[in-house]
């Protein structure tokens, strides 16, 4: 835990304490206690997850399952002003494509990202219920309607210019250019073993097995290409137009 | 024109979020006279007589679910759920933010009528505003001795708590939304156990929907036979439908049931100009959709379940001919697959499978054999799921692939790779 | 007799058999009793039903939907199909679903042959997948921890790990993470998936999603060959398969209707079997000659050996001895005793270590017994790090509703919620006994005499009194029943030639340089034994030392003559495991045994030849091991006096100021100078010197977890110091103790000696830790 985010937990700590009071069973203040954390950092950190996991004596394991379940929770960095339009089946026939383009145009980025100066983040969500007023968005949870190129432009600007109605969102850190999780799921989970963390013997021989059967798997990796080669000639007996799909989605990754 | 005032009365004339002016309008009476004057067995009663089917998609009748609670003395809850997110739904965000007193007074009412005495509201974490709105009301309320202890000098205690979600679809299923209530992710559970067995914190709740829960003022006011005498047999009183898409006057409208649903259109400003339709989605994201022949139904539930829709939440969404229906197939079947929770495999793989090749349709690549695949896919994980999200997928999309194979038809790339 | 609890039946008909159940059974659990298999990848019948994986659909009459068999009970005259074509079709679909992003990847994967996924999408699948789409990438071999590799692309989402993490073990470690398609079986961010329990998952799991580190790429299932075998690694006995290919013990798997186990085994019996392959296991008889060991033949170790021990015994039978048993079969430890006692020595004693007591005597109980137990007092050190799978019923019991009251405790509380309290003496146990309490259960680590004894006679009268001593080693009720006792003999009689000097009185005796022959069997008490400054003394002044071992180990070095033994997966025999079962050790079939390796058995037959010592019959070995083994003796108590040894030096330190700790040793199941030492592949699993203290002390010292700190023998007459020792802050452990873990093969916790005052000196602050 950083010595800010123990200075903000000490600061939080009776809010805390009466929001757990709330409930029979203090694991149900997880969600209000994570909120709570969010609205100070901009983000779900991990020392708030630490600190709800100790807050509600359960493991950080439990809480971090559970933050990462719904999609208001941030776990890393976010702009000021979190745009998220909807894309829900009523606003999409009434427009919404078009302002989403408008807006992803404007901002430079797309779905999921954040715009480099960290002021802005752009998602695209589900139905926000508000369909008699398509196409919407949300600006920090705040509500636009009937949403026009030209209101967005006016938006955009007062934002820019500090003069928006919705206040901008607390940012504790500097947002990288996603804040999904899942895509990096790789770096969060990898390099745990004591080995990694420099903490064993010397003699470490453990890492992951059997050095031959990462070699294996490397090699393999390697050389996806001949396989998926092999792939499509079968493929193209069966199905041809796929076979091309496939075939041209690979030139164009390569 | 049919449009009555029951619960939407006042709103847009008054500042009901005051609870002053609330009060005012006649507000906190039933509550009131409920404490004072009724048994809770009689409050159950009379719900149970109006006939009022559950309001937030299932229809369950809402007397009988609260008679499935065990005659034990643990101690029982009532969960109003306002976890709105149907897609074309949008009255309980309305309800709370316009009405939120009418709101807490129903659940009030559905709490001393179950005998719980700690009630719930789970709103929705994008209703930021309605969760605000709903604490002020609250506390005002309490400030007014009608939440805390000892009511109306009965010595009955209810306490209130509102909880906020934190974006999930799925946490709508309700006991999804007790596990998500009780902190945990929001995964419908196995059943059995039905919540009226064990439910939040493992003692018997009942889960009812904001609307369902407001009507019950009404009810009280002006007796059971007000309720059951309007709407069809199985089908009564009123419902507020949520209108949007490709009408005039999109917006929420308090109806009979068994308006038929040609009325609704009007009642909504009718097309566009120029326009013709094709096709309703009737009753929210899960529902199949009707066409233009099938405008005389009377929107009831049974009517539409008997057409092979659905009621729902009561979200109509209108969709004229210049509907791209591949894209607003996909857009509703990406939808289930991105709010499915995971656990149970069809609905997980399955809602994703078909999302993608409906993606490469959007996209004009779609084969030729994916249109059987989509119709027996969908069909297939129908049925197999452990929560209604998985067997959502299928009814619009098979609808929409039935009334317009051409559209999707046009979207299977033509040309063959050369020998 | 007590009349038989009446089950109320059912009737079902599956699939035409019409047959009775107990009511209340769930389908898949009726179908099992006629042969007939619904598939199945969430539920198992440890964790009940989860209905995740709508695989084990099954058509039942009247009921429009194909229900799942896994959470449907059987209702009187149900019929159930489940091989009609619709419960086919619903299992067909949902099998297609489960290859649409599963990357295929069987030939590389250890679980191809074996496999849940692969055998049942033979068996039920379509044969051919619609899915033309890219699948999904999900991490690849992440390394979960010290023992697991996971790869998320073959998980199919069942969730069994994850309960097992959360029902079973209680350590909520394994979560799932993310959502619907996405989502993964992961850890908190940055925390290794790490306690006792682990490799059970990689059973567990269906597929070959989770997979231990040991086996990875070692084999394909069906080349390898299987032994039914007990393990030996601590004093429960779990049942366990051993899986053997080119001569080398590749896996053990667990063995699920195992009563002893329960179905689970921990990482040590499960993970620790690298070593028997080890480069440095012991192949020759070696021998010192001017401090060097020299190799020596095996006929020449003999003479050279019972020609040390006639000598001695011809000068003064008291100045032999033999230590030994507790991790050797019983044959064996019944065998060292005749030949011993033949011979005329009456020193024999197999306590190696802290432990005094392996026996309860008559209130011993059975392992059903916990599950039972309405409450379980634990007295001295936890089952948790001595005994993992005993641990794991008491993690039952008290999820079930049973009270742990634990006395004086060092470890901490089983993380699962139930009734806990922790006291600091007998009395206050006891006065926590939940009332009218009838059925108990007593886990003592046979060390603190006094205490067992204390605790054991204020229970009050008319309890039913279930005991267990969790020992240090896997046989010590063996060994004790088989008579290596100083003062009994076989089946706790009193020996023939009278009672002996037991184990810390012969070290008293080798330090007076009154000792000429120390035979020591198995055991390594320069490193277990709470003072190893004043065993290595000892040993020093013994002028001929014997010591049978698979490796060179802090006690073999101090040796005359050292003799290369096999381990237990490379003999056979029986063992008795802490409830008195006597359970089967057997040799593992294909495992290539280094050639110069006897067992003890051999060993000790060839030293009776040469000392001219009749051999029991062996009718006579296995009527004393069956006989005597599993008896409760009448003959004494829990904590009986008669087990009373000489405290270890460095017991009697004086009083310190404040400032000092009382140092407590505390095991871990990875610790120890032999079999983990020489594993290699387990050095990530092997704990580090740590010391944990209490919150208080550690605000008042100014350390915080994760510092560095000395620990300095508090003003005793050797300034002994063990260094560079990492900071653990525990809550709930008592105030003014330091308990630093043992069995460590550089000894830093018996270097200063059983209950010595210590002070921690010197912190240093771990920059990254701090940093984190």
């Amino acid at each position: 835990m950083s010595e800010e985010f123990r200075a903000l937990l000490e600061e939080l700590r009776p809010r805390c304490v009466e929001i757990i009071a709330q409930y029979e069973d203090s694991r149900s203040a997880l969600l209000p206690l994570t909120h709570l954390f969010q609205e100070h950092q901009g983000f779900v950190s991990r020392d708030a997850m630490r600190a709800v996991a100790e807050l509600l004596a359960l493991s950080p394991a439990v809480v971090e399952s559970a933050v990462s379940f719904y999609t208001l929770f941030f776990r890393r960095p976010v702009g000021k002003y979190v745009l998220q339009v909807c894309r829900g089946l009523a606003c999409t026939i009434n427009g919404a494509e078009e302002i989403m383009a408008h807006l992803r145009e404007r901002l430079g980025i797309g779905h999921l990202e954040t715009t480099a100066d960290g002021l802005f983040s752009y998602e695209e969500v589900e139905c926000l219920a508000a369909c008699d007023r398509a196409s919407c968005m949300q600006v920090n949870l705040e509500f636009v309607y009937d949403l026009t190129p030209r209101g967005i432009d006016d938006m955009l600007a007062a934002m820019r210019g500090g003069t928006y109605a919705t206040a901008p969102m607390a940012q504790t850190q500097m947002p990288a250019r996603t804040w999904t999780v899942e895509q990096d799921a790789q770096v969060s989970c990898g390099a745990k073993s004591a080995g990694a963390q420099g903490q064993s013997h010397p003699n470490n021989a453990s890492g992951l097995g059997d050095r031959s059967g990462v070699i294996m798997l490397d090699h393999i990796v390697a050389n996806e290409r001949l396989f998926r080669g092999r792939t499509l000639e079968r493929l193209a007996n069966a199905e041809p137009t796929l076979a091309k799909i496939v075939d041209e989605e690979a030139e164009a990754a390569h | 024109m049919p449009v009555v005032k029951v619960l939407t009365e006042g709103i847009g004339e008054a500042n009901l979020r005051d609870i002053a002016i609330y009060e005012e309008r006649g507000g906190y009476v039933q509550l009131r006279r409920a404490f004072e004057e009724m048994s809770q067995r009689e409050v159950l009663d009379l719900c149970d007589a109006s006939g009022l089917r559950g309001r937030g998609g299932a229809g369950f009748p809402t007397g009988r679910k609260w008679s499935f609670l065990p005659g034990n003395d643990k101690p029982r809850y009532l969960v109003c759920n306002c976890d709105e997110a149907e897609p074309g739904t949008f009255k309980d965000h309305m309800l709370i933010e316009e009405t939120p007193h009418l709101v807490l007074e129903g659940m009030l009412l559905g709490a001393y009528g179950i005998g719980s005495h700690h009630a719930f509201i789970y709103i929705r974490g994008e209703f930021k505003r309605g969760y605000e709105i709903f604490s002020e009301t609250v506390r005002q309320a309490r400030a007014a001795g009608y939440v805390g202890k000892n009511l109306f000098g009965t010595g009955y205690d209810l306490e209130v708590t509102v909880h906020r979600g934190a974006g999930a679809y799925i946490c709508g299923e309700e006991t999804a939304l007790l596990n998500s209530l009780e902190g945990k992710r929001g995964e419908p559970r196995l059943k059995p156990p039905f919540p009226a067995v064990a439910g939040l914190y493992g003692m018997p709740t009942v889960v009812n929907n904001v609307e369902t829960l407001a009507y019950l003022v009404p009810i009280l006011k002006r007796g059971s036979q007000w309720f059951a005498s309007v709407g069809t047999e199985r089908s009564k009183g009123y419902k507020i439908v949520s209108i949007s898409g490709h009408v005039r006057k999109p917006g929420n409208y308090e109806v009979p049931l068994g308006t038929p649903v040609r009325e609704l259109l009007e009642i909504a400003g009718g097309l566009r100009p120029g326009r013709t339709l094709a096709a309703i989605q009737p009753g929210g994201g899960s529902s199949a959709c009707i066409f233009e022949e099938q405008l005389d139904l009377p929107y009831d539930y049974e009517s539409l379940a008997k057409a092979g829709s659905m009621l729902g939440s009561g979200a109509v969404v209108v969709m004229d001919d210049t509907t791209d229906f591949v894209k607003a197939a996909y857009n509703l079947v990406r939808f289930y697959a991105h709010e499915s929770c995971g656990q149970c495999t069809p609905c997980r793989e399955g809602g994703h499978w078909l999302a993608t090749v409906l993606e490469r349709f959007v996209q004009g690549r779609g084969l030729q054999s994916d249109i059987e695949m989509l119709h027996k896919v969908s069909a297939e994980i129908t049925g197999l799921n452990l929560c209604p999200l998985g067997d959502s997928i299928e009814p619009f999309l098979a609808s929409v692939l039935k009334r317009f194979p051409e559209q999707f038809e046009a979207r299977v790339l033509k040309e063959t790779v050369p020998a | 007799m007590p009349d038989k609890p009446t089950v109320d039946m059912v009737s079902v008909t599956i699939d035409g058999v019409t047959f009775g159940v107990p009511k209340g059974t769930l389908v898949v659990e009726a179908a099992k009793r006629i042969q007939r298999e619904i598939p199945v990848y969430c539920y198992h019948p440890k964790m009940g039903p989860a209905g995740l994986c709508r695989i084990c659909l099954v058509e039942i009459e009247g009921m429009p939907k194909l229900q799942i068999g896994c959470n449907t009970v059987v209702t009187d005259g149900m019929v159930v199909h489940t091989q009609s074509e619709k419960a086919a079709d619903g299992r067909r679909a949902v099998l297609e679903l489960y290859l649409v992003n599963h990357p295929l990847d069987c030939p590389i994967c250890d679980k191809g042959g074996e496999c849940d996924l692969q055998d049942f999408s033979l068996a039920y699948g379509r044969g051919f997948s619609r899915s033309a789409d890219a699948k999904i990438g999900k991490p690849k071999a992440e390394d979960l921890g010290p023992t697991i590799v996971l790869d998320e692309e073959r998980c199919v989402v069942c969730q069994r790990c994850v309960r097992f993490d959360d029902l079973i073990v209680g350590e909520r470690q394994l979560v799932l993470k993310d959502r619907g398609v996405h989502n993964i079986v992961a850890t908190a961010t940055g925390d290794a998936y790490r306690h006792n329990y682990t490799g059970n998952v990689t059973e567990l799991c269906p597929v070959g999603a989770l997979t231990s580190k040991t086996y990875r790429f070692k084999s394909r299932p069906w080349d390898l060959r299987r032994t039914r075998t007990t393990c030996t690694q601590c004093a429960v006995g779990c049942g366990a398969f051993l899986d053997t290919r080119l001569g080398g013990v590749r896996r053990t798997m667990l063995v699920e209707d195992d009563p002893i186990s329960d179905g689970w085994l921990c990482d040590r019996g499960r993970y620790n079997i690298g070593f028997y392959d080890d480069l440095h296991r012991l192949t020759q008889p070696l021998y010192k000659r001017d401090g060097e060991f020299v190799q020596i033949g095996w006929d020449d170790a003999l003479a050279l050996w019972a020609r040390a021990i006639a000598d001695a015994i011809a000068a003064d039978p008291a100045s032999v001895g033999a230590l030994g048993g507790g991790r050797l079969t019983n044959e064996e430890a019944y065998l060292l005793q005749h030949i011993f006692r033949s011979a005329g020595v009456r020193n024999l004693d197999w306590r190696a270590g802290r432990q005094r007591q392996a026996t309860p005597g008559k209130r011993a109980g059975r392992l059903a017994d916990i599950d039972r137990a309405e409450a379980i007092l634990e007295i001295g050190e936890s089952p948790a790090e001595r005994a993992p799978i005993l641990e794991l019923r008491v993690r039952k019991a008290v999820r079930r509703g049973a009270r742990l009251i634990r006395v004086a405790p060092v470890q901490s509380r089983p993380p699962v919620a139930g009734s806990c309290a922790d006291v600091a003496t007998a009395g206050e146990a006891v006065a926590q006994l939940p009332p009218g309490a009838k059925r108990v259960a007593v886990i003592w680590d046979g060390v603190d005499l006094a205490l067992g004894r204390d605790l054991v006679a204020r229970l009050p009268a008319g309890i039913d009194l279930a005991a267990y001593i969790t020992g240090e080693q896997a046989n010590a009720r063996g060994a004790e029943a088989m008579g290596m006792h100083p003062s009994f003999g076989p089946g706790y009689a009193v020996p023939a030639g009278g009672a002996g000097r037991g184990f810390a009185a012969m070290l008293e005796d080798a330090r007076a340089g009154k000792m000429r022959v120390l035979s020591i069997l198995g055991a390594n008490p320069a490193l277990h034994f709470p003072d190893g400054a004043a065993v290595r003394e000892a040993l020093e002044k013994t002028p001929f030392v014997v010591v049978s071992e698979l490796f060179m180990t802090q006690t073999a070095r101090l040796a005359t003559l050292v003799l290369p033994a096999r381990g237990a997966f490379e003999k056979n025999g029986t063992t008795t495991n802490v409830a008195g079962d006597v359970l089967p050790v057997n040799a593992a079939e294909g495992l290539d045994v280094p050639d110069g390796a006897l067992s003890d058995f051999e060993m000790l037959i060839g030293l009776a030849q040469a000392l001219h010592v009749g051999l029991p019959a062996q009718d006579e070995l296995e009527t004393a091991v069956i006989s005597h083994s599993a008896r409760a003796p009448e003959g004494f108590a829990f904590g009986d006096a008669r087990f009373e040894q000489p405290a270890a030096r460095g017991g009697s330190a004086p009083e310190g100021d404040g400032n000092a700790l009382r140092l407590v040793v505390e095991s871990r199941i990875f610790a120890g100078g032999g079999t983990i030492a020489h594993d290699a592949r387990l050095a990530d699993l092997r704990p580090l010197p740590q010391v944990a203290i209490s919150p208080e002390d550690a605000a008042r010292l100014g350390v915080a977890t994760g510092d560095y700190v000395d620990i300095t023998a508090w003003a005793t007459v050797r300034q002994e110091r063990v260094i560079d020792v990492l900071v653990e802050v525990r809550t709930g452990l008592p105030q003014g103790v330091a308990a630093l873990v043992g069995g460590l093969p550089d000894d830093p916790a018996n270097a200063l000696g059983e209950r010595a005052l210590v002070s921690v000196t010197n912190v240093r602050r771990n920059v990254a830790e701090a940093a984190r």
